[in-house]
């Protein structure tokens, strides 16, 4: 299999054009045997007991706990509207399905680029920009986790993490590189596109240069088809429905609140107003527990979101 | 490895004597097999080294894609036939003179009595930047040069660009969009049959390619219904120099015109675009309006409508034009 | 019956009508094998690494040729093979193998790694303060007269110079050439009216139908070439120069030339790479050249981009010409500009003139003469500027050239040189009788349908004749004349033609002539090169001498048996008697066997020692076959031979799509004697239908981010066809003999070139109501652009478009 695609350019130099798009089908099968291992593994696996604390819950904890608010949910789904308009845009073609892809797949690409901007801006005022922060104590915690569910055997000790789970920290990492590869690469392409607002300029980077900017976005192309496979694989796996559902209607409940979180890590406490009993929707906020810069225990309290 | 042009490397020569043996060796061969017609595309290709097929198969040998024969009230045209045979043959002549006007223009007398029907609309684009063999678009790479702020860009097209900017170059292209023609294309899967204008398509469908033919697929006959038969023809090629050319611009149109009112019309434009390109939007314009000046005028700057010209093409405006104005302008007997 | 001026069917015809005519790549020897050329990809580069070890391990593969292995010249000078290569398409090695797809497939294998140097394609764009140069060191050679320096320099202009043009026209800064004529002030003063133009001409590939094949063997010591070559004796000299070999160890065979037009002067470059890699792999070794290669190594016409002010009278006299020309030199170099300054001073003879110019090195391939260098570049571009004059002083467009046209008495360049004649008025008028100019110009701007009818004129003049060469003959025991002729057969017949020269001499008729051309083993003279139409003029001379040399001794022998004195007889029909007394005398034959009898200087063992020691080795070589007679042309002349020829076309212009449909065509040449009617008639057309291609639509275009070549084919070069030409075109000569030469003969080869051309671009700008677009080519865009009043495809100075 060859990784690159290469030609000689107009001088006879040889010069990288991109990837060569057997790495495609690589990353589908790759992400096939990964969900069929992992579905094959969890199969066999004996259902852990389930902390049996969700009955017995500090009351002040509320009955619905926000997971994401409108504006999260609204950035999700508009970011995943447009990754798979840029994935279908870019890979359709390749495996025979021919149409004019070039328009829509810029113009998703800025769509793309909005909701990030967005995302970002929004985490950074609003959100805790710490929250996707791995330490090294829930690294480890990771590892057993996988070293488990490779031998079939939970950790026992399994400590239960803040809002947001190492799993999902870890993918949301590996996604944002990737994404943001693909944005970066993807940017400079545009100046070899004509738009409305520029005439196409292919000669802004050398040869070399620009078989580099392609390489990283085809790279970064594939790599997507990978992890958004295994995204969507979670999403459906029942165990993980009530975090999909979260998705949607931005809510879990208190019984997966406490059966899947720590809350210390994750400190859930009613906001000003609240009539209990959970009508209202109660303020959270994202544990910071494992931020580097250590934020004093009474303080998160206040980190109120 | 160093670049060397205009010799020929050694390959395999296949002369089948029917299309189903043609068919069997393209499967055979996929993406290393070539069809051959004419040779007038292909032997360019060949000569500089760019495309290197391994099997070359010669259709110069079936008989059944050779010659025209008259079907139900139209025509059929072997995809092998000569374009000296479409030019003079007095089927066509008579009944749909505007494929042979635009076959007899085709480059030269010696290139027409070699070259194809076929071949002439399957032909592969002019664009010099692809055929020098640079890693553009079309030829899988990742960039078009004739795009570039100073790229030399006269020839290339002012509709139609998808990254790539090249144009189709076939003359007779334009005049069977206008006869609505149908072009039956074989291959392991069976026979199918594509309407002219859907026979080319644009680098945003498979920028690597000018038509729908695929690897395995073979076109094999060119029909012409009767529908146009002996309706008002015109074609025009404008052209650089008159012996041997490509068009800068042609056009193609037929009308059939009742008490100075058109009544039906088609008319295809080439050279300004990837593909040649049928003007829907004239044909609606003028269809149930008088044939005059005015009907023409305003014809001609509709067809322009949405042209984005390169550095060097903006001439193709004016002269699309007054093309498609001569087009539909009354003929002098 | 004298020959001059009969329709003679030239002995080379047949052979070539019939496909037996053996051009450069028809020969064969014993074991010969190919060789295939690895051309550079980039416009300049340098060499770092040549890996051809899967190349040399191929089965019959024989050999490879690098730069250091072939002989070595001096800069600016090009030598066959280069490891840098100065522009894109420079052979850089060759490869033998036993055939030539083996040779080709074995080039395909070659690793070359080059380094990119800067380059530079307009030498405007070399001229700004920053701008690259084509060499390493500079973008011209400096080599002053009397010193040793011989250097490259860079030659810079400012950006004051730039900022000083005004829009769209060209700026001059610091010359590297100047001279000027009378008071340049003075004659814009005296104008009433003064044209400020700026003006670019594209350079154009020569496109000859044969490439520059060639077959080279050796044998014992000896070096046996067939070149596809304009010229024999020079060209085989040159080999011998250039090879370090004795000029009688090269034996030179080429008799048929499938045109050259000035790129094949003395053969090219590339002819030694056959030479040297025969006798490096032992093989004779055939090298055909391909379209593709020939055009990169063919040779072009050298590009202007000029500024022209030129200053009328209110009568139309040109009061003052002020030029200046920047010139494309290519990757070697070229001095067309001189020759274009020279060709305007006598075209309209200004009461002032100044000539500035500045020829520049680019990474383009290498420029050298064209039919009419530098003179068919300046007359199709001035021409129509001289047309707009008379339009704005509302005189008639053939009325102001024969105002300003030379006569016996004209003038040309800087040295005010002078003419051995010019007929130029008398040419005018029979062309416009020819071509009925009094009512074809009332046609001018009238319309039919959508096509303009424009009708044009162009004064083209460019030097007819050189002189001092040595003519040879023998009259051998079978009684019939063989002329020996050193000039090429360039197809233009001159190798047959100036032979009537010596047949009318001894009044000898043509089917007892035999023409010796093409082989130098067959022993020729020393003789002008096969261009700059010379040799009409040149080798008539010549062979007069060698006539008369021959015909006083057969005189002599006469008198010597039959008594009385070498003036009492006559020589004609094959005899030579008696003036008294036809019966006293005798036959060429028995002359001949007599001369060989006689020895001496009769039959060549003796000769004058003026000779060139070429013609002194062929006359020994010769010596006791028959009556030998060789002179050299000792004729005087002053002042240097020019002819003019006038063109005439009327064009239709069709304004809907910018097409220009030549449709009548007239040309009259002032050539002096005319030796053979037909052959001129194809001198005047073929010269005139170049012409046509120049100003219509012959290409030469590059990518700039690249600097890489495009109209390397013939369909994207666009050269002129059959189609491009006019169903019927008409021509005359105005036949006045030219006083300075015996024959009265002046060469025709060029100037028919620049009469095409520019009755084109003047006939274009009158169909466009007087408008100059002061560019060539004025393909269609071009036109479709004025004409709808839009922005001009090119910039005014954008060249290589």
């Amino acid at each position: 299999m060859e990784f690159l695609r290469r030609a000689a350019n107009p001088w006879n130099q040889d010069v990288w054009i991109g990837i060569s798009w057997d790495l495609m089908w690589a990353a589908v099968i790759g992400g096939l045997a990964f969900l069929v291992l992992h579905a094959v593994i969890a199969w066999r696996t004996p259902k852990a007991e389930s902390t049996a604390v969700a009955e017995t819950g500090d009351p002040a904890i509320p009955d619905r706990i926000l997971r994401h608010s409108a504006a999260s949910r609204a950035f999700h789904w508009l970011m995943s509207v447009t990754m798979f308009v840029l994935l279908i845009t870019a890979f359709f073609p390749l495996v025979g399905i021919r149409f004019a892809w070039v328009t829509i797949h810029w113009i998703a690409g800025i769509g793309l680029i909005l909701t990030i901007v967005y995302h970002v801006v929004y985490a950074t005022m609003k959100q805790d920009l710490w929250s996707m922060w791995i330490g090294a104590k829930e690294l480890k915690e990771g590892t057993q986790e996988v070293v488990g569910f490779l031998k079939r055997s939970p950790p026992a000790t399994s400590s239960k993490p803040g809002k947001y789970p190492i799993d999902h920290k870890l993918y949301h990492n590996t996604t944002a590189v990737i994404t943001l590869a693909a944005i970066a690469t993807g940017v400079l392409m545009m100046v070899r596109v004509d738009t409305p607002f520029w005439a196409r300029n292919p000669y802004l980077l050398s040869d070399q240069m620009w078989g580099i900017v392609y390489v990283v976005h085809g790279l970064s192309g594939v790599a997507l088809i990978a992890t958004i496979m295994a995204h969507i694989y979670f999403a459906v796996r029942p165990e993980k429905w009530w975090i999909t559902l979260s998705m949607i209607n931005g809510f879990i409940g208190k019984k997966e609140y406490l059966a899947h979180h720590d809350p210390k890590r994750w400190v859930v406490t009613p906001g000003p107003g609240a009539r209990g009993g959970g009508a209202a929707p109660p303020k959270v906020t994202g544990g910071a527990a494992q931020s580097p810069k250590a934020v004093p225990q009474d303080k998160q309290s206040d980190r109120l979101t | 490895m160093a670049v060397i042009r205009d010799m020929i490397p050694a390959f395999d020569l296949f002369q089948p004597t029917s299309i189903e043996d043609a068919i069997d060796l393209l499967d055979q061969y996929g993406d290393d097999s070539w069809v051959f017609a004419g040779g007038m595309d292909s032997f360019d290709w060949m000569k500089d080294r760019i495309k290197r097929p391994t099997a070359v198969v010669d259709l110069g040998n079936i008989p059944e894609l050779k010659g025209i024969t008259s079907s139900d009230d139209g025509l059929e045209i072997g995809a092998m036939t000569t374009l000296t045979e479409v030019a003079s043959n007095s089927d066509v002549t008579s009944r749909f003179g505007l494929l042979s006007q635009a076959a007899g223009l085709v480059a030269t007398p010696q290139i027409r009595n070699q070259g194809t029907l076929g071949g002439n609309l399957s032909q592969d684009t002019r664009c010099w930047y692809y055929r020098a063999g640079w890693p553009c678009y079309r030829a899988g790479g990742n960039i078009c040069y004739a795009s570039a702020p100073l790229a030399m860009n006269r020839e290339h097209c002012i509709f139609g660009a998808d990254r790539c900017v090249a144009v189709n170059p076939s003359d007779t292209a334009t005049a069977l969009i206008a006869l609505d023609a149908k072009m039956v294309v074989h291959s392991s899967k069976g026979e199918r049959e594509v309407d002219a204008e859907d026979y080319f398509i644009g680098p945003g469908i498979d920028i690597t390619r000018m038509t729908v033919l695929e690897t395995g697929d073979i076109l094999t006959t060119i029909r012409i219904p009767g529908t146009w038969a002996g309706a008002q023809f015109y074609f025009e090629k404008v052209e650089d120099r008159k012996s041997w050319d490509f068009a800068l611009v042609s056009v193609a149109s037929a009308l059939v015109v009742n008490n100075g009112r058109i009544e039906r019309a088609r008319i295809a434009v080439n050279g300004v675009a990837p593909y040649p390109m049928r003007l829907d939007a004239v044909e609606a314009a003028v269809t149930g309006k008088p044939q005059n000046e005015e009907t023409a005028e305003a014809a001609g700057d509709i067809a322009i409508r949405g042209a984005s010209p390169l550095r060097h093409n903006d001439y193709k405006l004016p002269l699309m034009k007054n093309l498609v104005r001569r087009a539909l302008r009354e003929q002098a007997p | 019956m004298a020959t001059i001026g009969q329709d003679i069917a030239p002995p080379d015809l047949v052979a070539k009508v019939t496909g037996r005519a053996k051009f450069a790549e028809d020969f064969r020897a014993e074991g010969m094998v190919f060789a295939k050329l690895l051309l550079s990809p980039m416009p300049h580069a340098r060499v770092r690494r040549v890996d051809a070890s899967e190349a040399l391990a191929m089965p019959g593969v024989l050999g490879i040729l690098r730069a250091e292995e072939v002989p070595q010249v001096d800069a600016p000078r090009e030598a066959c093979l280069t490891d840098e290569p100065l522009y894109e398409g420079e052979p850089v090695l060759a490869i033998a193998a036993v055939d030539e797809t083996t040779a080709a497939d074995a080039i395909d294998r070659i690793k070359v790694d080059f380094e990119p140097l800067p380059f530079v394609l307009d030498p405007l764009e070399s001229l700004r303060p920053n701008g690259p140069d084509a060499r390493i060191g500079g973008n011209y050679f400096f080599r002053p007269r009397g010193s040793d320096i011989a250097e490259f320099r860079s030659h810079k202009w400012t950006d004051a110079d730039f900022a000083a043009a005004g829009e769209g026209q060209m700026p001059m800064g610091e010359p590297r050439t100047e001279w000027s004529v009378g008071d340049l002030d003075a004659g814009f003063d005296q104008a009433d009216l003064v044209l400020d133009e700026t003006i670019v001409h594209q350079t154009l590939s020569h496109h000859p139908m044969e490439p520059r094949s060639c077959m080279a063997y050796w044998q014992n010591g000896k070096l046996y070439i067939h070149p596809s070559t304009q010229s024999t004796a020079r060209t085989a000299v040159g080999i011998a120069r250039s090879m370090d070999l004795d000029p009688d160890d090269v034996v030179l065979i080429g008799p048929y030339c499938g045109g050259g037009f000035g790129s094949k002067i003395s053969g090219s470059p590339t002819m030694l790479i056959p030479a040297v890699m025969s006798r490096k792999i032992g093989r004779p070794v055939m090298m055909r050249i391909n379209r593709y290669e020939e055009t990169y190594i063919g040779r072009s016409r050298p590009g202007f981009q000029a500024r022209v002010k030129i200053g009328f009278r209110n009568d139309g006299r040109v009061t003052a010409l002020d030029l200046y020309i920047v010139e494309d030199g290519g990757a070697y170099g070229s001095g067309d500009f001189n020759t274009a300054g020279t060709v305007a001073s006598l075209s309209y003879q200004p009461l002032a003139m100044r000539l500035r110019g500045v020829s520049l090195y680019t990474n383009t391939p290498p420029r050298s003469a064209q039919r009419g260098p530098g003179g068919a570049q300046i007359v199709g571009m001035l021409e129509p500027i001289i047309d707009k004059a008379a339009r704005q002083l509302g005189i008639d467009r053939v009325a102001i050239r024969e105002l300003n046209a030379p006569d016996n008495n004209g003038w040309l360049g800087p040295q005010q040189g002078r003419l051995t004649s010019a007929y130029v008025r008398e040419a005018l008028a029979m062309g416009k009788e020819i071509f009925g100019w009094e009512e074809k110009s009332r046609l001018s701007g009238q319309r039919n349908g959508t096509k303009a009818i424009g009708v044009g004129v162009g004064l083209s003049p460019f030097v007819g004749g050189s002189t001092g060469y040595d003519g040879l003959v023998v009259i051998r025991p079978d009684g019939k004349l063989y002329v020996h002729q050193g000039i090429g057969n360039l197809g233009t017949h001159s190798m047959a033609d100036t032979a009537r020269a010596a047949a009318d001499v001894l009044g000898l008729p043509w089917d007892r002539v035999e023409v010796v051309w093409g082989d130098t083993s067959k022993h020729l003279p020393w003789s002008s090169n096969q261009s700059g139409s010379q040799t009409i003029h040149a080798h008539t001379r010549a062979n007069h001498a060698a006539g008369i040399d021959a015909r006083r001794k057969l005189q002599q022998i006469a008198a010597l048996d039959w008594g009385g004195s070498p003036g009492d007889y006559v020589v004609g029909g094959g005899r030579v008697y008696h003036r008294s007394n036809r019966n006293q005398g005798m036959t060429f034959g028995r002359a001949a066997r007599r001369a060989i009898q006689l020895r001496g200087k009769f039959s060549g063992y003796e000769m004058d020692d003026d000779l060139n020691a070429m013609t002194v080795a062929s006359v020994q070589a010769l010596a006791g076959q028959g009556l030998i007679g060789a002179a050299k042309d000792n004729y005087g002349r002053e002042g240097s031979t020019w002819t003019f020829v006038v063109g005439f076309a009327l064009v239709e212009l069709d304004v809907e799509t910018g097409q220009v449909d030549i449709k009548e065509y007239t040309a009259v040449a002032d050539c002096g004697t005319v030796i053979h009617p037909r052959s001129l008639a194809a001198q005047i057309h073929g010269g005139g239908v170049q012409g046509f291609g120049i100003a219509r639509s012959q290409r030469w275009v590059y990518d700039p981010q690249w600097g890489v070549a495009f109209a390397k084919r013939f369909y994207t070069a666009r050269p002129p066809g059959i189609l491009d030409v006019p169903l019927e075109m008409k021509w005359g000569a105005v036949g006045i003999p030219d006083p300075q030469t015996p024959v009265g003969a002046k060469g025709i080869g060029e100037p028919p070139v620049g009469a095409g051309s520019a009755a084109i671009t003047s006939a274009i700008a009158d169909a466009l109501g007087g408008q100059c677009l002061c560019r060539t080519p004025l393909t269609l865009d071009v036109i479709l652009a004025a004409l709808e009043g839009r922005e001009q495809p090119y910039g005014p100075l954008e060249t290589h478009v």
